[in-house]
């Protein structure tokens, strides 16, 4: 049977060997990682439609108003634990947004405080309006589910 | 060289090759619902997911209609405006009111005629907070009787081969009662959602229906879900947890008297109400937790159970819901009907011994947890 012939690989061979390597890490990196899970997003939906959605720093230039079923919101940019909204630049505490003021009547939605991570979510239920982050780095600890 | 870029080869087709997500059981649908006066979160996984959690959805909207205190023709607002006379209702509407029966005469501190005076004091819906005075709420205690809630099965006492018939199901309220169902029915969707995703032959679901949660098989990694208990001492934090729960084809409920509250002379007034004084319940215990099997039991409506004791044992405080614990036992799988996470005002968690290896202490809460059995 006749040999074939030998052949010597080039750097160009090895480019690609790496480049392959490369884009397969990538993937699986990206996979593993959650794959779409995409940089911290809030989704604002009225009556289970959304209506809007923002990147949370962008309530630093200035707080969203949001109306429904007679009710007004507030949503700023805030700290947790923090009150003002304005405060934790220098804080090194965990930035998130909440309703800084409503006029509905049961206030939960201000009592709801500050939200910083995907999945956590604010309910004002008189104005049907919910307001809940997506995506974001998941934490190793994080939960699937609250109660209470 | 050659062997180097075989091996580099081999590790790229592996690498890619664990990072796709064939498996259909990872396909998920997450939808939001506001309904039952709460917002509901339903993520169902699997390839029917999207057919599922809109069949979820259109549960909870069916089960509204039917037992909302709002909604003009509701089975419930039927009830309460038939001024003791007894009106035809749904199947639905039939089942729950017997749970509801069923638990009322278990656990003192449960009772869905509470609903006069839970409106007095504003916790109703739609009317302002307030302390009403001990004169009127003496005069609406007299209206809190479970008792007298009646419900009638025609079929069943004259066919009971006949007994899907929805036609021949009545039930009637007692002179001035009103009912309010909102303490168990959501517990009643979680168990039907449970037959929609068995129908819809999901492989796991994670279910949370304003704090009434139930983790349907296990998570996409093959691990138990994780749940948080919300630490009621730290409310306002929606990271800060008494501990987290690991579950698997559960439900869990939890009750709290910092969930729903108002504030007037200095003091907290929240939204749970005892039927036995007609004030917001003081039994030293800030949450209720109760966890039941969504599918090894007896008994097939284990969400409704768990909603209504959530309540019930808020009401009653530690020690007699620790003896009503104790004297719950499922018959076929001889122990607990459910097991309990309590959280106390002076600063412990309790756990039941059934929970004991699902449980894990948030250390930052600050609590000390106590395993009893």
């Amino acid at each position: 049977m006749r040999a074939f012939p030998k052949l010597r690989p080039t750097a160009w061979d090895g480019l690609v060997v790496l480049c392959v390597a490369a884009l397969a890490l990538g993937t699986a990196l990206f996979q593993w990682r959650g794959g779409s899970s995409g940089a911290l997003t809030a989704v604002v939906s009225v009556d289970g439609e959304e209506t809007d959605r923002f990147a949370p720093a962008e309530l630093l230039e200035a707080p969203r108003i949001y109306s429904a079923n007679g009710y007004t919101l507030e949503v700023c940019a805030a700290v947790r634990g923090e009150a003002s909204p304005l405060d934790h630049r220098n804080s090194g505490g965990e930035a998130g947004i909440r309703v800084s003021r409503s006029d509905c009547p049961t206030q939960d939605c201000v009592h709801t405080g500050t939200i910083t991570r995907g999945g956590q979510s604010i309910v004002c239920l008189p104005a049907r309006i919910v307001i809940r982050l997506e995506g974001g780095t998941v934490a190793p600890d994080a939960v699937d589910a609250v109660l209470g | 060289m050659k062997r180097l870029t075989a091996y580099v080869l081999l590790l790229a087709l592996l690498l890619a090759g664990c990072g796709g997500s064939a498996d259909p059981d990872t396909a998920q649908e997450s939808i939001q619902v506001i309904a039952m006066d709460t917002a509901m979160l339903i993520t169902t996984y699997g390839e029917r997911s999207p057919a599922a959690a809109y069949a979820c959805e259109d549960v909870i909207r069916d089960l509204e209609a039917k037992f909302s205190r709002t909604v003009e023709d509701s089975d419930v607002s039927r009830l309460n405006a038939a001024g003791g006379e007894a009106v035809a209702i749904s199947l639905d509407t039939f089942t729950l009111l017997n749970q509801a029966q069923h638990c009322w005469r278990a656990a003192q501190g449960f009772d869905i005629t509470i609903a006069p005076l839970a409106a007095a004091w504003g916790f109703a819906g739609g009317e302002e907070y307030r302390v009403p005075s001990r004169e009127e709420i003496d005069a609406l205690l007299t209206l809190v009787d479970q008792g007298a809630v009646s419900c009638t099965s025609k079929t069943r006492e004259e066919d009971p081969a006949d007994y899907e018939d929805e036609a021949s199901y009545t039930a009637a309220l007692g002179p001035g009662q009103a009912i309010d169902l909102g303490g168990i029915a959501k517990g009643y969707a979680a168990d039907k959602i449970v037959k929609v995703l068995q129908e819809h032959d999901v492989p796991r679901a994670n279910i949370n229906l304003g704090g009434n949660v139930l983790a349907y098989g296990d998570r996409p990694d093959g691990t138990p879900w994780r749940v948080g208990i919300q630490d009621p001492a730290r409310a306002d934090e929606q990271n800060a947890f008494a501990g987290v729960l690991a579950l698997t084809d559960s439900f869990a409920v939890t009750s709290g008297g910092y969930q729903r509250y108002f504030e007037e002379g200095g003091k907290r007034y929240h939204h749970i109400i005892d039927p036995a004084t007609g004030c917001p319940a003081d039994s030293g215990l800030a949450s209720v937790t109760v966890v039941a099997d969504a599918f090894k039991t007896q008994q097939p409506w284990n969400g409704t159970m768990c909603d209504a004791y959530s309540t019930a044992l808020f009401v009653m405080g530690e020690e007699k819901a620790l003896e009503f614990w104790r004297s719950c036992r499922d018959l076929v799988a001889e122990e607990p009907l459910f097991q309990l996470v309590l959280v106390t005002e002076d600063g412990r968690v309790v756990v039941t011994e059934g929970l004991a290896d699902r449980f894990a202490l948030d250390e930052s809460s600050g609590y000390t947890l106590e395993v009893v059995s």
